[in-house]
């Protein structure tokens, strides 16, 4: 790859940030539920989880149904190699890294999917099809903020994004594109107030229904190693990633990061959950054509400040 | 990338690539049938990434989640038993297909192995992300647009094929 | 040992393979299916070029996007004329949309 270094410890180092980063999330969540932060509860309901027997739910398709997890959690993790932490730690440093990145987490879709159609029960198909619908219509947000974002910096490396922000934060010179950003985000982790593959309300359970024990475990996992990777990337593109005064670089990309994630928590608790109708009305109508005006205001930004 | 490297990923990603394309036509669920496309189409992307094609690559990885699982969706729509549990078989003329196909394919092969190819390995690296984008915005502008027009004809006009009542609309 | 000859030829085959989903299959996005596993080997083609034999042809990594995008633009319009057809026969496989058939 041509201008891309894995060193030997990378994928370690990515590995570990994933599984540390999904006990802080663990930790987030239970602040913003108004919970005492209980290390005993996190780790004592992941071993039930663990130990619970290796049951086999009667379900359609077997092979997809088990799978679903898998590929999930390879997507997230991919997702979260390509984040830059600090000038030393750059994850999987590819210079096409922000196609790449979208590119792990457009794998959530097909998971999902096989979760939902594994399961062969009506609303569990159902709910992988609205969430098909629903990915469709954020995606492409998704993706042109990428573009918009990675103008003014020339390049498609997070690295570098991240370093043309040495100044100011891309957050204040391009407020749409964040705007844009955030529920596209939202809508990749299946967080609240977006998450109709799996909310309790919606449709008996919806697409992860059927899920027991480990593969359920699995499931939780990625979805907080997926807040990590997307936190962490906001933070790299949007918030001026590792610069910053006083604390060495590292550290201030963990307080971004974790900041991001305690917000998205926090409104996710908050804001109740629109009918999928209206949200996905909302992306192809206001949010398609919001980004195009995005794409060009990043680029007079380019031509006026960064060129 | 080195040689074993490129051989470690290439291999490998190649036999899973022809094998879940084989079985794309094998299987009679619809759902098993998109999703090893999707594996097919996606691990190629993985084989661009081992030829050093890192941009093409990716992109490759990128496009083919969405699309193959919309394939899937449109499956389940209108084919008579997505599930695959009465195993139909939805093939015709299976025999003269496959010869046909297995003549095309083993002599493409052939062709590939026995041909004299101009021997020149000037480097390793394929074009990276700024020259590409220095073609597409530069020398190809032109035919750029036009798979941009292409892209807005089809677009409207799957939906006017599309939507309810048909081209010419309904009276109500 | 990866070379020219290896990648031409397991894009041959994978477009026997594409060739025979094409031909054999009755019902039209099965067809569809088969012309993108032919698309795909066409990719894999020029890539092998771009690797061992011009590394700096940005036209052929320029043609190899040329081809993505189209093989996504032909699978939409492949999938409204099958909603078309769906629609006006109820049908979706090719042996039974005979209606031009003279």
């Amino acid at each position: 790859m041509a201008a891309g270094r894995v060193s030997d410890l990378t994928p370690v180092a990515v590995l570990g940030v994933a599984l540390g980063g999904a006990v802080i999330v663990g930790f987030l969540e239970q602040v913003v539920a108004g919970l005492r932060p209980a290390p005993t509860a996190l780790f004592g309901s992941a071993n039930a989880a663990l130990h619970e027997p290796l049951s086999r739910p009667d379900v359609r398709d077997g092979w997809l149904f088990h799978l679903a997890p898998g590929l999930l959690l390879l997507a997230a993790t991919a997702a979260l190699a390509f984040v830059p932490w600090a000038p030393g730690f750059r994850g999987i440093d590819l210079s096409t890294g922000m196609i790449a990145f979208p590119a792990a987490l457009a794998y959530v879709t097909p998971a999902i999917f096989m979760a939902g159609w594994g399961a062969g029960r009506p609303l569990a198909v159902v709910g992988a099809f609205r969430w098909l619908a629903l990915m469709l219509a954020y995606a492409m947000p998704l993706a042109m903020v990428t573009t918009a974002v990675a103008a003014p910096a020339g390049s498609l490396r997070p690295v570098d994004i991240v370093d043309v922000q040495h100044a100011v934060p891309m957050a204040i010179v391009q407020p749409l594109a964040l705007v844009l950003w955030v529920p596209a985000i939202l809508a990749v982790c299946f967080l609240r107030p977006f998450d109709f593959p799996q909310a309790p309300g919606e449709l008996g359970g919806g697409a992860f229904s059927e899920y027991r024990g480990l593969d359920a475990a699995l499931v939780g996992l990625a979805q907080r190693i997926l807040l990590v990777a997307v936190s962490g990337m906001t933070a790299a593109l949007f918030l001026a990633g590792w610069h910053g005064p006083v604390l060495p670089p590292a550290l201030w990309m963990a307080v971004k990061t974790l900041g991001v994630a305690l917000l998205l928590l926090w409104a996710g608790e908050r804001l109740p959950r629109p009918g999928i109708d209206r949200v996905v009305s909302l992306a192809w109508k206001v949010a398609n054509p919001l980004a195009i005006v995005a794409i060009a205001w990043g680029g007079l930004m380019t031509l006026i400040f960064y060129s | 990338m080195s040689n074993l490297a490129t051989a470690l990923v290439f291999w490998p990603s190649t036999a899973l690539m022809l094998v879940t394309g084989a079985n794309v036509f094998r299987t009679s669920s619809m759902a098993r049938a998109g999703l090893l496309l999707l594996a097919a189409l996606g691990i190629e992307g993985l084989v661009f990434l081992s030829l050093a094609s890192e941009f093409l690559g990716v992109l490759q990885l990128l496009m083919m989640s969405g699309e193959m699982v919309i394939m899937v969706f449109f499956m389940v729509m209108f084919m008579p038993d997505p599930g695959g549990l009465m195993g139909m078989d939805m093939t015709h003329d299976k025999r003269r297909a496959a010869t046909l196909a297995a003549a095309v394919g083993v002599g493409l092969a052939v062709l590939a192995v026995l041909t004299d190819w101009p021997a020149r390995v000037i480097g390793t690296s394929a074009p990276d992300v700024r020259a590409i984008g220095f073609e597409v915005m530069g020398r190809s502008m032109v035919t750029f647009l036009f798979a941009a027009m292409t892209i807005l004809f089809a677009m409207v006009g799957g939906v006017l094929l599309a939507k309810h009542g048909g081209r010419y609309g309904r009276d109500d | 040992m990866v070379s020219l000859p290896v990648v031409l030829a397991v894009a041959g085959v994978m477009f026997g393979i594409g060739l025979y989903g094409a031909l054999g299959q009755t019902n039209a996005i099965m067809v569809i299916m088969g012309v993108e596993l032919m698309l795909g080997a066409a990719m894999l083609n020029v890539v092998g070029f771009l690797r061992y034999s011009w590394p700096h042809a940005t036209s052929g990594a320029f043609f190899v996007l040329i081809v993505m995008t189209l093989m996504a633009v032909e699978a939409a319009v492949g999938f409204a004329l099958v909603v078309s057809a769906f629609r006006n026969s109820r049908t979706a496989e090719i042996d039974d949309l005979t209606e031009l058939k003279g």
